[in-house]
């Protein structure tokens, strides 16, 4: 039954979008037919390829960024032997739980020309109301502040599971024969937890590369991500169902290929750790 | 001597760990802080404290339209991802079939679907089937997405029980269906009522699925991210926003205090 379920509600669906890519169906009326005329558009055409390209950058530079922030904080808790590592885990995981939307919403009020960074530099003068500094919102910079912001608590929690597996007698044994810290580190530490670190990258890479909503609330132009555009192509404006399938398409492949080449590194139990 | 980390790398990384939650939190005190602003935008100096925005957004019947729709979806979903989830979960990890690995990874694949390419063919899939939008429309799209994380927290439960206990039942005449409700169900219920809640919160927070699939009847996140745009209807969705957050901060602490009460309990009794 759960197999029928997702039968109809998850493979169907997307082999309706397949259909779609390459005409079968069609939002028109009018004779169509088997044609790889989408793709080929799609392929011929910068436009959507330099936009796939730009959210990738943005996606690996938001991933990797966070996973190196999140690795110092889920080392302190699974080595440093502090008592209360449980609640310190809680404490940093909560946001992630809270609602998506309303964390974007505080961006928003913190980011805006009027909103609270800037009028705070207005108000104790350290800047004059007539230059705000209006990169903060509708930027690039805005997305990928806001994506880093939801991810980080969630990064850690792969890394703390490796983290915490490790033997600390590896770390005894190295320290006895006569290694310093920092030389067990690169040795034994890094190593171990790189399939953590691998698992955290993914997890929060995968889903920022199909993001539309933040962008949508805080990226104005010039954070224009790759989801965006195949929102649009399905919006109320132009449809172009058939190009919007191509790209819708090419994501899954993409996603379907990193699964497959991380599948190794990923274990449910890394985000079910509750 | 710590062999992984020195009195002085201790200090440092706990400093660091400090300043990281207070990053995470800040943006949480700053909408707490603005809530109660008398001023209609959220600006520096603060104006005067009000309560206008909470009294503004409880009679605001658009809102708790929005409300009731998300708890009626959520309660739906959460009902139907639990059942899919106990499911798929006895069958993993009691039946051995052909396939296993292959199933395994359709059951979960969900987890990594782009939610946007995955709105779209549902808009797709009721477009071609001539369903209007609407709330069952939503709650079939949370149902796949939902159904993941429940199976991610009952199969480890189910194969910590052990399947001899189900055996003896079988052999002491007790049908399929008893032996679930008498010795498996009881068993698998802390996890039940884990994966009712994730999916029930899930659903509840869930924007960018339903936002290709739902109907006139808007569910609170679709009502949210439409007042976002509009500066007038700011100071109230921000005292909302602080409610949710702070609601939804307790339960999950609570919960997690729970758990850790009820483990301990039966800890106790294992010994």
């Amino acid at each position: 039954m759960p197999l029928a379920w997702l039968a109809v509600f998850f493979v169907l669906p997307i082999a309706i979008v397949a259909g779609y890519s390459f005409d079968v169906y069609s939002l028109f009326p009018g004779p169509h037919g088997f044609t790889l005329s989408a793709w080929r558009a799609v392929a011929g055409d910068h436009v959507y390829l330099r936009l796939f390209w730009k959210s990738v950058k943005m996606s690996v530079i938001v991933s990797a960024v966070i996973v190196v922030l999140a690795y110092p904080l889920a080392y302190y808790l699974a080595l440093s032997g502090t008592k209360r590592k449980y609640i310190l885990l809680l404490l940093l995981i909560a946001p992630f739980l809270t609602s998506y939307l309303l964390r974007v919403l505080a961006w928003k009020v913190i980011l805006g020309d009027q909103g609270v960074v800037n009028t705070f530099l207005f108000w104790t003068g350290l800047r004059s109301p007539d230059h705000p500094l209006s990169q903060l919102l509708y930027s690039k910079f805005a997305v990928m502040l806001v994506l880093g912001y939801i991810w980080l608590p969630f990064v850690a929690l792969p890394i703390f599971v490796s983290l915490e597996s490790l033997d600390r007698r590896l770390l005894e044994a190295a320290s006895d024969l006569g290694a310093s810290r920092l030389r067990s580190f690169w040795s034994i530490t890094l190593p171990l937890s790189l399939p953590g670190v691998l698992a955290a990258f993914f997890f929060v890479f995968v889903p920022t590369l199909g993001e539309f909503v933040t962008p949508s609330l805080v990226g104005g132009a010039t954070g224009y991500m790759y989801g965006n555009q195949i929102v649009d192509l399905f919006g109320t404006g132009f449809p172009d169902w058939e190009t919007g399938s191509v790209l819708a398409l090419f994501l899954i492949a993409v996603v379907a290929v990193l699964t497959v080449v991380f599948s190794r590194f990923l274990q449910p139990q890394q985000i079910a750790a509750d | 001597m710590d062999v992984a980390l020195s009195k002085h790398g201790a200090w440092v990384l706990r400093a660091f760990f400090t300043l990281v939650v207070l990053f995470l939190y800040a943006p949480i005190v700053i909408l707490l802080i603005f809530s109660f602003n008398s001023s209609e935008v959220p600006t520096f100096p603060l104006s005067g404290f009000t309560l206008h925005w909470y009294h503004e957004f409880l009679v605001n019947a658009d809102l708790r339209d929005a409300l009731k729709t998300s708890g009626l979806i959520a309660a739906v979903t959460s009902l139907g991802a639990v059942l899919l989830g106990v499911l798929s979960s006895i069958a993993l990890v009691r039946r051995r079939f052909r396939g296993r690995a292959v199933v395994s990874a359709l059951l979960l694949s969900p987890l990594v679907i782009p939610y946007v390419v995955f709105g779209i063919s549902l808009l797709l899939l009721f477009h071609q089937l001539g369903v209007p939008r609407s709330v069952p429309t939503v709650v079939v799209g949370h149902i796949v997405i939902s159904l993941p994380y429940t199976i991610l927290v009952l199969v480890p439960r189910l194969q910590q029980i052990d399947a001899t206990l189900e055996e003896a039942a079988y052999d002491l005449g007790a049908s399929r269906l008893r032996t679930f409700r008498s010795i498996t169900l009881p068993l698998i219920l802390p996890a039940i009522v884990s994966a009712f809640l994730i999916a029930f919160t899930t659903s509840f927070d869930e924007y960018a699925v339903a936002s290709f699939v739902v109907g006139p009847r808007a569910t609170f996140p679709i009502y949210l991210y439409s007042a976002l745009r509009f500066p007038s209807q700011l100071p109230q969705v921000i005292a909302v926003a602080v409610v949710v957050l702070v609601l939804s901060l307790t339960v999950i602490v609570a919960a997690e205090v729970g758990r850790r009460v009820v483990d301990r309990r039966v800890g106790a009794f294992d010994l």
